[in-house]
């Protein structure tokens, strides 16, 4: 079996959230021994849909594969000991509720007792400042952080990303501040740390070029106006395709590929000032022609002539798609196809080795 | 304190996006960044020598040369220093080899075959410095059919099907409002350099790690690829909506452009709602449970629009918030620049930048009790640091440093 980057390290996921989730599904892909910590009505994200045949949640299978699960009512008298006694067998904790909470849990970093213990609280807001006792999710960081203020067309409302992006986001930030935060204890040995990574923060981190951009231009970046092949994927014969052009050479080889050579030999056109300025003595022009083309002929074509362009793919071609296949990224676990690594290490590999975690699990993690 | 990662240092080739941001975290944390550019063919970043400045920056009297100006690379470069090197040329190649046994580790995002091209592939670095990192940061990968196809955040979009996934119900696929692709490859290219220095610190051993940016992308729509694995359904753009709960979306306010985020995430919190707004929606049988308002959001979203419309954002944020909803303000730029509850916190905050002045950047989200990573320094300009790297890891002299600067090999400057 090859080796993995944290062999050894035992994970203990308090967390209910995506984030959370996310984040110590990462420390398990990289070789940490995840146990998640479930109520006995089950893990929160066990009720988010959408659904199996065996009515078992699909978000909850893919975050919460390659990790054992333990019921814990922490109701009883004997719960929380319990938890603080596994937290403190354990070198990092994952948690994502806010400060009032954990205090009422008992639950905090000092009740753990542990000087090397790293605890991680992955949380909406952060754990202080005017936001952090408020209820969040994805939808409620994408308006505060900017993004979905840019996301979506100009006359209609504002768009969160798709899916839990903010989770996804916050959960690899707190990927990475864990192992940081393990590399420095590995330095300077029984030094633990917490770690507070707010999902709102990491968007605004991602939003970071919007963000300047509107200081230097005195001008909030807006949602676009319309979809052209400017802003995005236009209509092709078959479905959507984007055709980013930048250099000139994308232009001219372009514009040789779809025919209009009209365009290609006019050297004007290579400047991205001078299409700006004349948008419409071209975009229809170009896009009628892109319509007349299969969007893998097109990407094909274009790529080729190594010029930026992209079809629009739906999950059903990605999982056929020979690129994914011959990098053997989609991957089996319990017999069910995941998506894979989210990149690919020589000689400490990411791996799935399991399913989602099943709640009964327990007696295998009391030890 | 300079957080976790002091006492580590990246030489670097990134450019853009995807992996400046990996790198840029990287130095945020307290890893000693120093970036390699060019001058003869600059960062797309950077923009050119004659890209106008923005508005702002005309009554800026420092703000001299457009490609320190960019907000686009002073956004996404904090905490590095920036060295000047043609590594086309001999001598560059030379300084960059001698740079090596400096570097804990080393990222570039060029397209797959540049690095063998300019004799500096992985293994080439190895013979050098035994136990380097590597991140490559690549459209496709090293590998596969697509290995070489250009591909920037804007084709990552559509090919990693997010764009998919992106957009209205009733709409087409759309891309994000700024290439959201890049962000997701710079964070898990982080992820991956820190994976791989923990491993060094245990075992001595250096690695090469192949990011593709359809992938990175890809892990982050995993819940709808396995949709699709177990159910064999195709997944569908939702726009703001939730699998299982509703109301979920955002909503307009009095005003040009003004919008409200509204969920509910449980029964408490829709009682909250009927109660702060008294449409009479607790008696209206459609909205009797999360059952039927799913089954009825049309309505339901109707209803909450014609409702929140006739109110002010803030006020209309604060009550439903104090009332236990989840409720927020849609931010823009300049409003994200100005908001309280980002900037107490320290993840906006004013950068100073010597030649642009100061403005609001987005910083390190990332808090640690015992290593805080607190200092943001603005990013560098053109070749700010070529000597002062070069004379304290190498030893160089100015005068040795000139005949780099004559040459064309280092500067500060774009080549005209």
């Amino acid at each position: 079996m090859a080796k993995s980057a944290l062999e050894g390290i035992r994970v203990l996921d308090l967390s209910a959230s995506m984030s959370g989730a996310w984040c110590s599904r990462m420390l398990a892909d990289f070789g940490a021994d995840v146990v998640v910590v479930e109520p006995p009505n089950g893990h929160a994200l066990r009720k988010l849909g959408p659904f199996d045949g065996e009515l078992r949640s699909i978000p909850a299978m893919y975050v919460l594969a390659n990790k054992r699960s333990v019921v814990i009512n922490e109701a009883t008298a004997g719960g929380r000991e319990r938890l603080l006694a596994m937290g403190r067998r354990c070198d990092v904790l994952v948690s994502s509720v806010r400060a009032s909470e954990l205090e009422t849990r008992g639950l905090t970093y000092a009740a753990f007792e542990s000087a090397g213990l790293i605890m991680a609280h992955v949380t909406p807001w952060g754990m202080t400042g005017q936001r952090a006792e408020l209820p969040g999710n994805d939808l409620a960081v994408a308006a505060v952080s900017g993004w979905a203020y840019i996301n979506g067309l100009a006359d209609r409302e504002p768009l969160k990303p798709n899916g839990w992006q903010s989770s996804f986001c916050a959960g690899v930030a707190a990927y990475t501040a864990i192992v940081a935060a393990l590399h420095h204890r590995e330095l300077h040995p029984g030094e633990g740390q917490e770690i507070d990574v707010a999902e709102v923060e990491v968007m605004a981190s991602t939003y970071a070029p919007a963000l300047l951009r509107a200081g230097y231009h005195g001008t909030a970046h807006q949602r676009r106006k319309e979809i052209d092949m400017t802003a995005g994927p236009v209509p092709v014969a078959d479905g959507h395709f984007a055709l980013t052009i930048s250099r000139a050479h994308f232009w001219r080889d372009a514009m040789n590929v779809l025919g209009l050579t009209d365009l290609a030999e006019d050297t004007r056109w290579e400047s991205s000032d001078y299409r700006a300025k004349h948008k419409d003595a071209y975009i229809t022009r170009v896009q009628e022609r892109m319509a007349e083309w299969t969007k893998m002929d097109l990407f094909e074509e274009l790529s080729s002539r190594r010029v930026i362009a992209g079809p629009v793919l739906t999950m059903a071609e990605l999982v056929e798609n020979a690129h994914l296949r011959e990098r053997e990224f989609w991957v089996q676990a319990d017999g069910v196809r995941h998506a894979g690594a989210p990149f690919q290490m020589s000689e400490t590999p990411w791996s799935l080795r399991s399913g989602p975690a099943k709640p009964d699990d327990n007696q295998v993690i009391e030890r | 304190m300079k957080g976790p990662l002091a006492g580590l240092r990246g030489i670097v080739l990134t450019q853009a996006w995807a992996g400046t941001y990996a790198t840029e975290l990287l130095g945020l944390l307290g890893a000693d960044i120093v970036q390699i550019e060019v001058c003869k063919r600059l960062d797309s970043w950077r923009g050119a020598r004659d890209t106008p400045l923005g508005a702002s920056l005309a009554a800026v009297a420092t703000a001299e040369h457009p490609w320190n100006c960019n907000p686009l690379y002073n956004s996404v470069n904090l905490n590095k220093r920036c060295v000047t090197l043609d590594l086309q040329t001999e001598a560059g190649l030379d300084v960059f080899r001698r740079l090596l046994p400096f570097a804990d580790f080393v990222a570039e995002n060029f397209s797959p075959r540049v690095m063998g091209n300019l004799g500096i592939s992985y293994e080439e670095m190895r013979a050098i410095k035994p136990d380097v990192i590597l991140c490559s940061l690549s459209a496709y990968g090293h590998t596969g059919p697509w290995t070489n196809a250009p591909g920037i955040g804007g084709t990552i979009e559509p090919t990693s099907g997010m764009s998919a996934l992106l957009g209205y119900r009733d709409g087409p696929p759309l891309n994000s409002g700024q290439m959201y692709p890049d962000a997701v490859a710079g964070l898990n290219g982080a992820a991956g350099i820190v994976t791989a220095i923990f491993h060094r610190d245990r075992t001595g051993e250096g690695q090469y790690i192949d990011l593709s940016m359809q992938e990175a992308n890809l892990a982050f729509i995993g819940e709808a690829a396995l949709e699709y694995a177990l159910t064999g359904h195709v997944p569908e753009r939702m726009g703001n909506r939730h699998h299982t709960f509703t109301p979920h979306g955002i909503f307009p306010c009095s005003g040009e452009n003004s919008w409200i985020a509204i969920a509910c995430e449980s029964e408490d919190q829709w009682n909250a709602l009927c109660t702060v707004a008294r449409q009479g929606w607790a008696k209206d049988a459609r909205f009797k449970d999360n059952s039927t308002r799913k089954t009825n959001e049309d309505a339901l979203e109707a209803s909450i629009g014609d409702w929140t419309a006739s109110f002010e954002q803030d006020s209309l944020v604060a009550e439903l918030a104090l009332a236990g909803m989840i409720a927020a303000p849609v931010l823009s730029g300049t409003e994200v620049a100005a908001d309280a509850g980002l900037r107490e916190r320290g993840i906006v905050r004013d950068v100073a930048h010597p030649e642009t002045g100061k403005w609001a950047q987005a910083g390190n989200p990332m808090h640690f009790s015992r290593t805080p990573a607190d200092e943001v320094r603005p990013a560098p300009r053109l070749g700010e640091h070529s000597f002062e790297v070069l004379s304290e890891l190498l030893g160089m002299t100015e005068a040795e440093y000139e005949v780099l600067v004559a040459s064309g090999v280092s500067g500060t400057e774009p080549t005209k």
